[in-house]
């Protein structure tokens, strides 16, 4: 099981004092966040893509590629990457270049975006969402795996032998995630394709999460994947912890009323019932989160949001001190002693290049015993 | 005897309201007409002053709790509507309208829907004409002829009763027979794929 962090990277004025960072300290304190995250263990690093304030990553693999040159474990990937508005050429050549450089240790999460005047601003059409993210992740799939394409579509210009460079690593293209909330042609994609889907989770009751990735896994066994359990699943969380859970109520309070997205409507408690925000202890986000399982079923990737709504930075680094060091290690431990023997981890890049060996190997090794 | 579900929506504020008080006429109403034509009605009431600040908080975030959920899936699996608010400032209520807007469009495509309001004086009876019909023309809902409003003095003036009675019987007909004429709804499921993923890539 992977954990890790996805942030959204907005920038919030800290409603206990007023004071809003600015967009270069807000950039720098991801950076900052990124390395804390290897530091204490975590095994993901991932991040939204917006184009719309309050948000500042317009550009991910600017932001991944200097977080690669800064670390050397951490898995890089978005939360998510405009499948819709994005040119999915230019998708396949600069995550193929990030992963060049970052050793492989990248991935992607493919997402519509939720913010309709985006779509305009980049010539397209949001009541084409759904048709734009199958149409384009069709091409970007098939430039990671053909070397010379040619192709025609309704959204882009047509290609005629194409070459995308540079060709991923190891001829390996990035695993891809389809992130979706409750649209079933994602999950659909997903399952098509063999790919991850990671459910938002963290604004939706659990009910929608849990029939969402239903349809995913019945629809992965249905084009031959594997069976329904094995299917690559990944989940938001959302936590703010003090090792006091009344601490972690009040100190979260303020944060929570005012945050982007939900602040102003409904309380801490209720959202706290509602969905997987968990406010408290350690033990709390242990114990919530260990609860997941429960209608997802066994799953391979748990990112959790803690950088957002104004909190400082400071503040966010302790989080990530108490999520590596007692909420984490507990959490592997748990769900690896659940996880039945023909689950699957999570694909990487070494686990993906291990498997193309053997299957290398195997072919060669028919090719002998007929010679 | 064929079951079929009403739900009845209130956007009544006090409690007890008499917009509640004309919504449970109706509702008795349209039960005994619909048992002459050889239907039991089922009669769910949703209140919607329950659901009040779960429905601000919809808007805000997106997603309804679970009270509300369940007050939604009510109203998109009945057979049929009555749906009944007090008239403010020459319209149906804040409250009412949250309602519908949370509601998919396409939830009350062809159901039966009877509307009714309250008010103080009969002078604001033609909100339901101007207001409320045009709503569930929008929504495709297939609303009964007759609308129903109450004035303060249907309640107690001399005579009213009689005149607010006879409106109340002409509705809950004209709803009932909407009703015996129609196969039970069903409800189509939100996370079911609709077009083959083949055909998706085909563009």
């Amino acid at each position: 099981m992977q954990f890790g962090i996805f942030t959204v990277g907005d920038v919030t004025p800290d409603p206990t004092n007023g004071r809003a960072p600015t967009e270069q300290a807000r950039i720098k304190s991801m950076v900052a966040i990124a390395r804390k995250a290897e530091e204490v263990g975590l095994d993901v690093f991932a991040m939204g893509e917006h184009h719309n304030e309050p948000f500042v990553p317009s550009s991910p693999t600017t932001m991944l590629g200097y977080i690669a040159g800064q670390t050397e474990r951490l898995l890089l990937s978005t939360s998510t990457t405009l499948i819709t508005t994005n040119d999915p050429v230019k998708i396949a050549e600069d995550y193929a270049m990030l992963q060049h450089l970052a050793d492989g240790r990248v991935d992607l999460m493919m997402g519509r975006g939720n913010t309709g005047p985006v779509y305009p601003w980049f010539g397209k059409d949001i009541r084409a969402g759904i048709p734009l993210a199958i149409e384009n992740y069709a091409l970007l799939h098939r430039l990671w795996r053909e070397h010379t394409v040619d192709w025609t579509g309704k959204y882009r210009t047509p290609l005629q032998s194409f070459t995308s460079t540079p060709r991923p690593l190891d001829g390996i293209p990035p695993f891809v995630w389809h992130g979706s909330i409750r649209s079933p042609e994602i999950a659909e994609q997903a399952a098509f394709y063999g790919d991850g889907f990671f459910a938002n989770h963290i604004f939706w009751p659990a009910s929608h999460t849990q029939r969402m990735v239903e349809l995913y896994r019945e629809r992965y066994a249905h084009y031959g994947h594997g069976g329904a359990d094995q299917a690559i699943v990944g989940l938001g969380g959302q936590v703010f912890m003090r090792r006091n859970s009344q601490d972690a109520v009040k100190e979260f309070r303020p944060y929570f009323d005012n945050a982007p997205v939900y602040g102003h409507g409904p309380s801490l408690e209720d959202f706290s019932r509602e969905t997987p925000l968990t406010v408290g202890s350690p033990q709390q986000v242990i114990d919530r989160t260990l609860g997941f399982r429960d209608y997802v079923g066994d799953y391979q990737r748990q990112l959790f949001l803690l950088d957002h709504a104004g909190l400082p930075l400071k503040t966010v680094l302790e989080q990530l001190d108490l999520l590596g060091e007692e909420v984490v290690p507990v959490l592997r431990k748990e769900f690896a002693a659940l996880r039945p023997a023909h689950v699957p981890e999570a694909p990487t890049h070494a686990s993906l290049l291990a498997a193309a060996r053997r299957e290398e190997q195997r072919s060669e090794q028919q090719e002998g015993e007929k010679a | 005897m064929r079951e079929r579900n009403l739900v009845v929506v209130s956007a009544g504020l006090g409690r007890p309201s008499s917009t509640r008080l004309l919504a449970d006429r109706l509702s008795a109403a349209a039960v005994g007409a619909a048992a002459g034509l050889g239907v039991r009605l089922t009669v769910r009431v949703v209140e919607l002053r329950d659901v009040a600040h779960e429905l601000m908080n919809h808007m805000l975030t997106g997603f309804p709790p679970a009270a509300l959920e369940e007050a939604l899936d009510a109203v998109r699996s009945a057979d049929a509507l009555i749906a009944v608010t007090p008239v403010f400032n020459a319209s149906y209520s804040g409250l009412f309208k949250s309602f519908f807007d949370v509601l998919d469009g396409d939830a009350l495509v062809d159901k039966p829907v009877l509307i009714a309001a309250t008010g103080g004086t009969e002078r604001h009876s033609l909100a339901l004409e101007h207001a409320m019909r045009p709503m569930f023309a929008y929504l495709r809902a297939v609303t009964v002829p007759t609308s129903v409003f109450a004035a303060t003095q249907d309640w107690g003036g001399d005579g009213s009763e009689g005149q607010l009675r006879g409106r109340i019987d002409r509705a809950a007909g004209e709803l009932a027979r909407e009703i015996d004429r129609r196969q039970a709804a069903t409800v189509a499921d939100p996370f079911a794929l609709t077009t083959p993923f083949e055909d998706l890539l085909a563009g």
